[in-house]
């Protein structure tokens, strides 16, 4: 017996989620072997090849937007938790105090030093190397300190009372100099090969030149030497290479009866601006006998314009009017991720990061059944 | 020691631990200055053994210790 095949309109119901006044059904996905009898849905090279699709929206440096359409929620959602805790970038780890007379406390301002974004040549930091952190045991000793591995950074800041000041100053900035530290007083020291990568724009330095690290008055130094280090997300946050990476899922909204006049202008208040449009009804529809639109000829009618700015607040559900004309959803595989990259790499390069540390899993993944086997 | 032979330190001195005037002066020689930070204006003093503890700038007499000239190691996590 052939497989049955469902129709269109069928797999295009399957692929919505119902989203109700209280509820939210029709969750699970149920495109694999055995849920639907009679239909084949094994998974296939060529099928997923047709049918994924990538959609960009958006593509800043440090902001990207784009849809992955066709993909399975278990592998949008693997994709997003490498992209935080999996991709290894460079943060300041170690923190050598020589002198600290500031106020604040030199674990404090450690603690401080290691949020900072730092950025740099994007080929000299893929040279690097990333070590798994010795777990403290005798036998794992700390790795060598080389010029792959180690970055050294120092924060050398005096305040000192600026003589030029006006009498009757009051801005700590102006009555004296260093008054505020800022990420902009790290400098950077190349060592061995790091004088070939990180050079002019390549240096290594913060991402943002005036986070603030500490205030001092006159008489207080700080001098520290720091030590930036590779590691993963999954350690610490500081090595998050993204300010936030998430996903959701596009909005349908699917209007079932006609919402005519000031009903409708009151629908489209029910959602962001230009998700909803307002049309004159035509004469034709008008015309047409059960359409609804019998005698409303020029009225509005309410039009879905662009579901993907709905953020689906089932707002239109609460009122009575609107009761049974309206069926909110989301599509279950389209997934509109939005990256926010914390400024190392930019958003897009550390997507096709997240595709190649997935890659990788997958491989030892492989190997280890293949162990498994032999 | 018991309590009869104990003998109250007289207070003829400026300090009441230099109340031996030649001992401490011919210490001051070779004894190595510490140098210590007023409370009130933050000054540096720098203070000998059997020295008045005493701010040169201000007189403030509470005067504070500097921080270690040792390195100091912290994990910035």
């Amino acid at each position: 017996m052939a497989p049955l095949v469902p129709s269109q309109g069928e797999l295009q119901r399957r692929r919505l989620i119902g989203i109700n006044a209280e509820t939210v059904t029709n969750i699970p996905s149920t495109d694999f072997p055995g849920h639907w009898p009679g239909e084949s849905h094994g998974w296939a090279l060529d099928k997923f090849k047709n049918d994924f699709k990538v959609d960009y929206h958006r593509n800043d440096p440090y902001e990207a937007s784009f849809s992955l359409i066709g993909l399975d929620a278990a592998v949008a959602n693997a994709f997003r938790r490498i992209l935080m805790a999996e991709i290894p970038t460079l943060a300041i780890e170690t923190v050598y105090v020589h002198n600290n007379t500031s106020v604040i406390q030199d674990e404090v301002l450690a603690q401080r030093l290691g949020l900072i974004p730092l950025k740099g040549s994007v080929e000299g930091i893929n040279w690097m190397h990333w070590e798994q952190k010795s777990t403290g045991d005798e036998a794992s000793a700390a790795p060598e300190l080389t010029d792959f591995n180690t970055v050294v950074m120092h924060l050398v800041v005096e305040c000192t009372k600026n003589p030029d000041a006006a009498e009757d100053e009051t801005d700590a900035r102006k009555l004296f100099h260093n008054a505020h530290v800022y990420a902009k007083h790290l400098t950077f020291e190349p060592v061995g090969r790091q004088e070939q990568y990180f050079v002019g724009e390549g240096a290594i330095r913060p991402v943002n030149p005036d986070i603030l690290i500490a205030k001092m008055r006159p008489g207080q130094q700080i001098e520290m030497e720091l030590h930036c280090v590779k590691g993963i997300g999954a350690d610490h946050a500081k090595f998050s290479p993204v300010a936030t990476a998430s996903y959701r899922l596009l909005p349908d909204i699917h209007i079932q009866r006609p919402i005519i006049g000031n009903d409708a202008k009151k629908f489209a208040k029910c959602f962001p601006k230009g998700v909803i449009g307002l049309e004159p009804v035509t004469s034709q529809e008008a015309s047409q006998a059960g359409s609804g639109y019998e005698g409303h000829a020029g009225e509005m009618k309410a039009v879905v314009k662009d579901a993907f700015n709905d953020t689906v607040s089932r707002e239109c559900l609460r009122h009575e009017e609107f009761q049974g004309k309206v069926k909110l959803g989301r599509v279950r595989d389209h997934f509109i991720f939005n990256i926010e990259s914390s400024g190392q790499f930019e958003s897009d390069t550390l997507f096709l990061e997240a595709v190649k540390v997935l890659k990788l899993k997958c491989a030892r993944w492989k190997r280890g059944l293949d162990d498994l086997m032999a | 020691m018991s309590r009869e032979a104990y003998q109250v330190p007289s207070m003829g001195g400026q300090n009441a631990f230099s109340n031996d005037a030649g001992y401490s002066n011919s210490m001051a020689i070779d004894t190595p200055s510490v140098v210590y930070l007023c409370g009130e204006c933050s000054a540096r003093v720098a203070l000998k053994r059997g020295d008045q503890i005493r701010c040169k700038d201000c007189g403030h007499r509470v005067l504070y210790k500097e921080r270690t000239k040792r390195m100091v190691q912290f994990e910035a996590r």
